[in-house]
């Protein structure tokens, strides 16, 4: 190379060098470096999870019903292991497969030992490890999130033993196990040590995330705020641009998936990942929430059933944090998660949205976070505001006795109202119809093998353990009418069916579906479980060409 | 089944290769506390050490003056420049004996090797150095007076046997090419180096390299036969567990240019590639006390062939996926080592950004377009560097490639870099 005058490139620099960095950017009480190695707190955490275990366990089989979604997920997840593929029928995208995926692993072992507790009520156990390890990342998270040691405790027992929570959490959806990937990855994104790679983990974390249930789409924001204000100024862009990066290709494998086996976009003779998109952004709208006879209005009233306080209280956390954002530092380090929860609430006022029953699921550890922060925040205020070096010991007794009455009003309010609500949780019985139905149709039907039967999602893996032929011999009800693969072995509709089962979902459903209609309309019941709406008939079709 | 299982294997392995690499060249930003680390500690005004500065030059009467005036401008009061200049050199030799004239600081040694090459101009100044400490720079290097100084601090404070400052390669707009250099030296620089130094096995650069001159003395100076002499000096340093301490300073850093054509990168780089197949077959490498040290070692010196081997087998590899018919799982793998592939890319676009911030440079959207977009073909001329080097290599061709224009009396002098970036 030609030698060039060393002069000419050489521009004035300005220093760089800045101070090394303080530890901590916000927070009066910083939490210890390692949670693990600070025995107060493995303490409060253990005795809190095992209430959140004892309480969410008990009973879990019996409580809340069966749903469909659950025997949808967990069938699917029974196909993986069976090695059927991704479902047992054509998986069509409807959501991303890793969700049942999970499923399967964490159904695997009890599956191996005893194939026959693979159905919906008793592998709901399973759930129990997810909301565990959530109950245990909301402390960790609450922690580090500079939340003083009661207040992560807060977090986490209203996060764990809130009736609506109890409720949501035992069932097998693919919410709950997002939500563990989502609190993952606010841990990380809040990982003390602020390490490049952890920052990298968060985005992992978050793919797994929407990977499972594709919902969580919504919330990363909020991650990315939480991983901005606990960046450090020198390695953030590293660590956020590693973060967006490895969420970003994380999530690519999903249509590289789709890629891969040809099912990208749409074509003749196949499904494909669009139309599974459109699908699900052309699912026809609920109504507006707070529209007095809308769906989504109904769903609202559900969640409200079982416990106003989280919903209602968290929210109301999530405004209180934004509004005294300028003067709370424990609203500044909480802005992360009462950014989730006002991003949620967004999406749940959009006029004419779809909104599920589920939906709530991946507000309610943002809501137990921002409730609890809400309270430090009002405790702060009472104990330590505008209190001066010498004050007098009165005023002190005063602020101390004004908090012990606000948490005493706060306790008569919520205490009695959960009781009641974990209590039908841990003894109610909701499940015996499935039960016995399940049971009549492995006895009373001679010949189960070459026997068609509709059911809905929830018992077809009952049946297949008594002897059903899965897919065309045990029917999930609507795939007789919208999958083309079933409706090929229908070429006489109803005529070609033996039972179906007419449980609550099956009945609502039918409307929108020729074929379970005709097969409801010419039946008749020959066993029934259950009174009122929630019965369960067993109907069997007569005149049929079988 | 065959071609299935091959690929994965094949996938795994530049996967976890990849992962690594990038991993280490992550290091300085792996946490703030890291990043506070790697800078040198403010001077705290005391000076007990003395410095022999080394300033080999070959044809380099351009610039020698300007480099050791700068020199002169340091802030530290002990230190003396040793130019090396070659018997058949009159016009280096002219410029050199003005500045000693100028300055008693300034001495000049005439080295007379029949066949002349850095590391033998540096063994004829040795036994001249009086100073505790032997410093190295190259001729046209631009050296902030303040070096010294902050080096000086570093060797007390860290209790050092060896200190290595930072070099950095500036003139980024010039080629789509030296915008890459510039990167790979401040990735090295910035980040991989301290991981090493760190690991305690560490091939050290070409300059701003200071060894106290007792150890110096003791390793009996640097192998006059080795391509990368820098390089093999920093292996047999710390393979006997000698102190290897890393410091860099963007405000601090010795200012380089990149080669001036894509050829000459080419020899620079087949040079250095030769050198490291050297250093890896010299074996001193394998002194080192720790399982993990000698597997750094051993993966280090092979990077430039593990490089050449990855950037040919990652497309073929991902092709393979796409049009032979191997199952969605197997496919899957092939697509992991392009995605750290993408991962490094926005990693080196971040860098490049930091770079630009660091340097008070401006870079321009063009610039992180010719990034991306010559990443590949950057990684063609570093494989072809590394069949070059192993061709050389086994055909005995171990000369320095720019020994053979000495004879013919270059008009334009020809610089080299002796600094080793992977």
């Amino acid at each position: 190379m030609t030698s060039t005058l060393p002069a000419v490139t050489t521009p004035k620099v300005p220093a760089q060098r800045r101070p090394v960095p303080t530890a901590g950017s916000t927070g009066r009480t910083s939490p210890p470096l390692r949670l693990l190695s600070s025995r107060p707190d493995l303490l409060l955490c253990a005795v809190l999870l095992l209430a959140i275990l004892a309480v969410q366990g008990w009973n879990i089989a019996d409580y809340p019903t069966l749903s469909d979604d659950e025997g949808t997920y967990l069938a699917q997840a029974w196909a993986v292991q069976e090695g059927r593929g991704l479902a047992h029928y054509t998986y069509w995208y409807d959501h991303p497969p890793l969700g049942w995926i999970q499923i399967a692993l964490l159904t695997w072992i009890p599956s191996a030992l005893d194939p026959g507790l693979m159905t919906v009520g008793s592998m709901r156990v399973a759930m129990l490890l997810v909301s565990a390890a959530s109950a245990v990342l909301v402390y960790v998270l609450g922690r580090r999130l500079s939340l003083p040691r009661w207040a992560a405790g807060l977090g986490m027992a209203l996060f764990g033993l809130s009736p609506l929570s109890v409720v949501l959490q035992r069932e097998i959806f693919l919410d709950n196990i997002a939500v563990m990937w989502l609190l993952l990855a606010f841990c990380l994104a809040a990982s003390p040590s602020r390490h490049l790679w952890h920052h990298f983990g968060a985005g992992l974390a978050a793919a797994a995330g929407v990977l499972t249930k594709e919902t969580m789409l919504v919330v990363l924001p909020a991650l990315l705020v939480t991983m901005w204000r606990h960046g450090h100024a020198d390695t953030r862009k590293f660590a956020l641009t590693g973060a967006v990066t490895a969420c970003t290709l994380a999530g690519l494998s999903y249509p590289l998936f789709a890629l891969l086996k040809g099912e990208l976009l749409p074509g003749a003779g196949h499904v494909s990942l669009w139309d599974g998109i459109k699908y699900q952004m052309a699912r026809p709208g609920s109504g507006f929430i707070l529209d007095p006879g809308s769906g989504s209005y109904g769903v609202l009233h559900s969640w409200l059933y079982y416990d106003r306080v989280l919903p209602v209280g968290g929210l109301a956390g999530a405004l209180l944090l934004l509004v005294v954002h300028r003067w709370s530092v424990t609203a500044r380090a909480l802005a992360g998660p009462a950014l989730a929860v006002v991003i949620l609430a967004a999406v749940a006022l959009r006029p004419g949205g779809y909104l599920p029953a589920m939906y709530i699921i991946g507000a309610l550890p943002f809501l137990a976070l921002v409730l609890a922060g809400a309270t430090a925040s009002v405790a702060h205020a009472a104990l330590r505001r505008w209190r001066a070096e010498g004050e007098r010991r009165a005023v002190t007794g005063g602020r101390y006795a004004l908090a012990a009455v606000l948490a005493l009003a706060a306790g008569a309010y919520v205490v009695p109202k959960w009781y009641d609500g974990d209590r039908t949780a841990v003894t109610a019985d909701a499940n015996a119809p499935y039960r016995q139905a399940s049971k009549w149709l492995g006895r009373e039907v001679a010949d189960p093998a070459d026997t068609r039967v509709l059911v809905d999602d929830a018992l077809w893996l009952d049946l297949v353990h008594e002897g059903y032929r899965p897919g065309l011999g045990v029917i999930w009800f609507y795939k007789a009418d919208l999958d083309p693969a079933v409706t090929k072995t229908l070429p006489h509709g109803w005529r070609d069916l033996d039972y179906v089962v007419a449980s609550p979902t099956v009945r609502r459903d039918a409307r929108d579906l020729p074929n379970v209609r005709a097969a409801l309309r010419h039946s008749t019941p020959v066993a029934v479980f259950g009174t009122g709406a929630d019965r369960i008939e067993i109907r069997q079709i007569a005149g049929g060409a079988r | 089944m065959l071609t299935s299982v091959l690929v994965a294997a094949v996938s795994l392995a530049l996967f976890w290769m990849a992962a690594f690499t990038l991993w280490w060249q992550m290091h300085a930003w792996r946490t703030p506390e890291v990043l506070a680390s790697t800078r040198f500690g403010r001077p705290d005004g005391g000076e007990h050490l003395s410095f022999s500065l080394l300033l080999p030059a070959r044809h380099e009467q351009a610039v020698l003056d300007h480099t050791i005036q700068r020199l002169l401008e340091s802030t530290h009061t002990d230190f003396e420049i040793i130019v090396i200049v070659g018997h058949d050199d009159p016009e280096t030799t002219a410029v050199a004996e003005a500045a000693a004239r100028r300055d008693a600081r300034v001495r000049v040694v005439v080295d007379t090797h029949e066949k002349k090459n850095k590391p033998k101009a540096m063994n004829t100044a040795l036994p001249h150095c009086r100073g505790d400490v032997v410093g190295v720079f190259d001729a046209e290097d631009q050296v902030h007076p303040e070096l010294l100084a902050h080096v000086d601090h570093a060797f007390r404070t860290t209790d050092a046997d060896v200190v290595q400052g930072g070099v950095q390669l500036i003139n980024f707009h010039s080629s789509w090419y030296s915008l890459r250099n510039c990167l790979e030296y401040f990735f090295w620089f910035r980040s991989r180096l301290h991981l090493h130094a760190q690991k305690g096995f560490i091939p050290l650069g070409g300059n701003t390299v200071f060894v106290r001159t007792a150890v110096l003395r003791e390793a009996d100076g640097w192998d006059p036969d080795c391509l990368a002499e820098d390089c093999d000096l920093g292996v047999r340093l710390s393979s006997v567990g000698k102190k290897v301490v890393v410091a860099y300073d963007s405000d601090m850093v010795t200012r380089e240019e990149t080669p001036g054509s894509l050829m000459s990168l080419l020899k620079q780089r087949t040079r250095w590639n030769q050198g490291f197949l050297q250093v890896y077959r010299k074996k001193d490498w394998q002194q080192l006390p720790g399982f993990g040290q000698r597997l750094l070692a051993r993966y280090t010196l092979m990077t430039p062939f593990l490089q050449a081997f990855s950037g040919v087998i990652i497309p073929l590899n991902a092709a393979v996926a796409l049009f032979l018919d191997v199952p969605v799982g197997v496919a899957f793998l092939t697509f992991l080592p392009l995605v750290t592939a993408a991962v490094t890319f926005v990693f080196e676009v971040v860098g490049l950004h930091d770079f630009g911030k660091q340097y008070g440079l401006r870079v321009r959207f063009v610039h992180y377009v010719k990034l991306v977009v010559g990443g590949p073909f950057y990684q063609v001329l570093l494989a072809g560097a590394a069949i070059r080097a192993v061709w050389r290599e086994q055909r005995g061709r171990n000369d320095w490639e720019l020994t053979t224009h000495v004879g013919a009396h270059l008009t334009a002098a020809e610089p080299i870099r002796e600094d080793v970036p992977a």
